[in-house]
């Protein structure tokens, strides 16, 4: 570790603890807490959502995948940013008008039961900790790369900072530090794009003739293929990536920090911009860095080609350009992983804790200690988890993560807004059924089961031949509620009535 | 079409109509709970989910639609690896245009929207829910 990135890694902590003490102040109530007041604007949410979304996995993961295998490494970008047209259609307005503090709360609107509250928190929870566990494994791994610091320190370290972004600053520093995050990795990202398309004399046919001789796959690598070879494999992935997104809790949250739907819609806006210019500079990233780094150079430091990135700002702008991609890299992982402890706090201690238990009488008081002590609890758990599963390998867990949010929350969400009939019963199988196939196909799949010893976590040929399992897993949770929904005959036409014209029209927000 | 709402019978679909309402909103009782049935039923409201139906069903098979079919077409047929210009093939070119789709589809939805804000605003002032501790 030299001086410099040392230098840039304390500015950007202190920056943000900086952050957390001004949102302190702030942080007074559970409406403070959770969202932030509900008082941040179209632009500031947008790139809090671009903050949230653009983990770890997106910047150095594509780039180092578009790197190693040209396009397929871009491929699940395409995904990824087509997703938010379903949040935008779907899920963002109804949830802003019907939902105080989680998804379970908007779902609630509609049935006011117990057991769909805490089905809908389940999975919430389920979904964060996957998502969390994959983002803290990847961010040891990164940071004992990038930094060399231990694993278990590196992992402490990002544990402790968030916990202390959330605990104290509550969804104000953790939109700041998501929203400087956002700002970081654009700038990081134009100037490293700059610098490659300088090399290309600003051509885009010259890049793609010299990536086309530059790595071993020739031809291939700008065409499909060369990473995906299993047609149903990877039209299953990319379903749940594009309808997962919808259902994610972390995402789903930071609709309730605006203040009504015209401002969600505006910063789906914002986010679609800013994740599709990621996206699309992503690519000369890992054309730069296949001509100008090399394969051999980016698997030799990590297989997986994490670091053709920092490999390429090494290149391009020598040591202090490099310190400062890492120093970008170490803030992505920092503003999702406070986005998760908040969603996941937000399940445990207002959906669980508050209006289960205490069935929706606790103090203000009350409910702030259990939203830390719950913010505490989920960083922690989270924390414990990632630091056994080092030697696992856990990057399946980010798409499992969409999958569950696709089976489990997309179809019970799309119910409760578009079906007149659907009730209590459908809503709590449309859950579990998404929830407990996504959970039990993927168990028994390749990711989870590989007959070659160490590459997964059982050893054994896989009983279900996907890696993902959203072509089977989306069905069942959308068939799990019609079933469900069939089966009882209770039904509430007013209800679903006071539903509709609340979730379109904006109004009666105080009900 | 029943309406339970003192009053609401003399507001109409207008937007300037504030002033006029404001005593009549002061006799809801507390506790009172709006007609939600009667909202939904209103030519108005259904004028507006007409409208947002007649725009987000088309849209969506479109854009799930073109989706799925490039992830079917790379998957499975090599249609898309023909030359476009020099090196880049059509592959690049169908991806680029599902960002370029995204980004038209929200900034079409945007300006339809404003048009529903509108109309679902005229729906809350024709029954007097309009103010802001209504919303």
């Amino acid at each position: 570790m030299n001086a410099t990135v040392i230098i840039i890694f304390l500015v950007i902590v202190a920056m943000t603890l900086v952050i957390t003490y001004f949102a302190a102040k702030r942080t007074n109530t559970t409406s403070d807490f959770y969202t932030a007041g509900g008082g941040l604007t179209g632009w500031q949410n947008g790139m809090a959502i671009a903050g949230d979304y653009l983990s770890a996995a997106s910047f150095l993961g594509i780039a180092g995948s578009i790197a190693l295998f040209g396009f397929d490494g871009f491929l699940f970008s395409i995904g990824y940013l087509v997703a938010y047209l379903v949040v935008l259609f779907v899920v963002a307005e109804p949830l802003r008008n019907l939902g105080k503090f989680t998804l379970a709360d908007m779902i609630n609107a509609r049935f006011n039961a117990k057991k769909v509250r805490g089905a809908a928190a389940l999975s919430s929870i389920t979904i964060v900790i996957f998502y969390m566990i994959a983002q803290l494994v990847g961010a040891g791994a990164l940071i004992q790369l990038l930094f060399g610091i231990d694993y278990l320190w590196a992992v402490l370290l990002v544990g402790i900072m968030m916990t202390i972004y959330v605990l104290f600053g509550g969804m104000t520093a953790t939109s700041w530090v998501q929203i400087i995050k956002a700002v970081l990795l654009m700038v990081g990202t134009v100037i490293l794009s700059f610098l490659v398309l300088q090399r290309f004399d600003f051509s885009i046919l010259e890049m793609f003739a010299q990536v086309k001789t530059a790595t071993p796959h020739g031809e291939a690598f700008l065409n499909p293929g060369v990473k995906y070879k299993i047609p149903l494999d990877t039209i299953s992935l990319m379903l749940a990536l594009v309808l997962g997104t919808a259902g994610l809790p972390h995402i789903l949250m930071r609709f309730f920090t605006v203040r009504d739907a015209k401002t969600a819609r505006s910063s789906v806006m914002w986010a679609t911009w800013i994740v599709g210019i990621f996206y699309v500079m992503t690519i000369f990233l890992g054309f730069g860095a296949a001509a100008f780094v090399g394969s051999e150079t980016i698997i030799s430091t990590n297989p997986a080609g994490n670091m053709a990135a920092p490999l390429l700002a090494q290149a391009l702008g020598g040591d202090i350009l490099m310190s400062f991609i890492s120093a970008v890299a170490f803030a992505t992982i920092l503003a999702v992983v406070a986005g998760l402890v908040l969603s996941g706090a937000s399940a445990f201690a207002h959906d669980i804790y508050g209006q289960i238990i205490k069935k929706g009488k606790a103090t203000e008081r009350q409910q702030m200690l259990a939203a830390r002590y719950a913010s505490v609890g989920v960083a922690v758990l989270s924390i414990t988890l990632a630091i056994f599963a080092q030697s696992l390998n856990v990057a399946f867990l980010v798409s499992l993560a969409f999958c569950i949010a696709a089976s489990a929350n997309l179809p019970v969400i799309v119910y409760t807004i578009f079906w007149k009939k659907f009730n209590t019963t459908g809503a709590v199988s449309a859950i579990f059924t998404g929830l407990i196939s996504a959970l039990i196909l993927v168990s028994i799949s390749p990711s989870v089961m590989n007959p070659e010893a160490g590459a997964a976590i059982i050893t054994g040929n896989p009983i279900f031949p996907l890696t993902n399992p959203a072509i089977v897993s989306i069905p069942l949770g959308f068939i799990g509620g019609l079933i469900g929904t069939l089966l009882s005959k209770e039904s509430d036409a007013k209800k679903y009535a006071e539903v509709k014209v609340r979730a379109n029209t904006g109004g009666f927000r105080q009900l | 079409m029943a309406k339970t709402i003192a009053g609401s019978e003399k507001s109409i679909a207008h937007p300037n109509g504030n002033e006029r309402q404001h005593a009549v909103r002061e006799e809801r009782p507390e506790g009172h709970i709006p007609d939600f049935k009667a909202i939904e039923e209103s030519a108005g409201f259904r004028e507006l989910m007409r409208k947002k139906k007649a725009f987000l069903i088309p849209t969506t098979v479109l854009f799930l639609g073109l989706y799925l079919l490039f992830n079917v077409i790379i998957s499975y047929t090599n249609l898309l690896d023909a030359s476009f210009i020099g090196d880049i093939s059509w592959v690049w070119v169908f991806a680029f245009g599902l960002f370029a789709m995204t980004w038209i589809l929200v900034t079409v939805y945007m300006k339809r929207a404003a048009k529903f804000d509108e109309m679902a605003r005229e729906t809350l002032v024709e029954f007097n829910y309009d103010k802001e501790e209504n919303r």
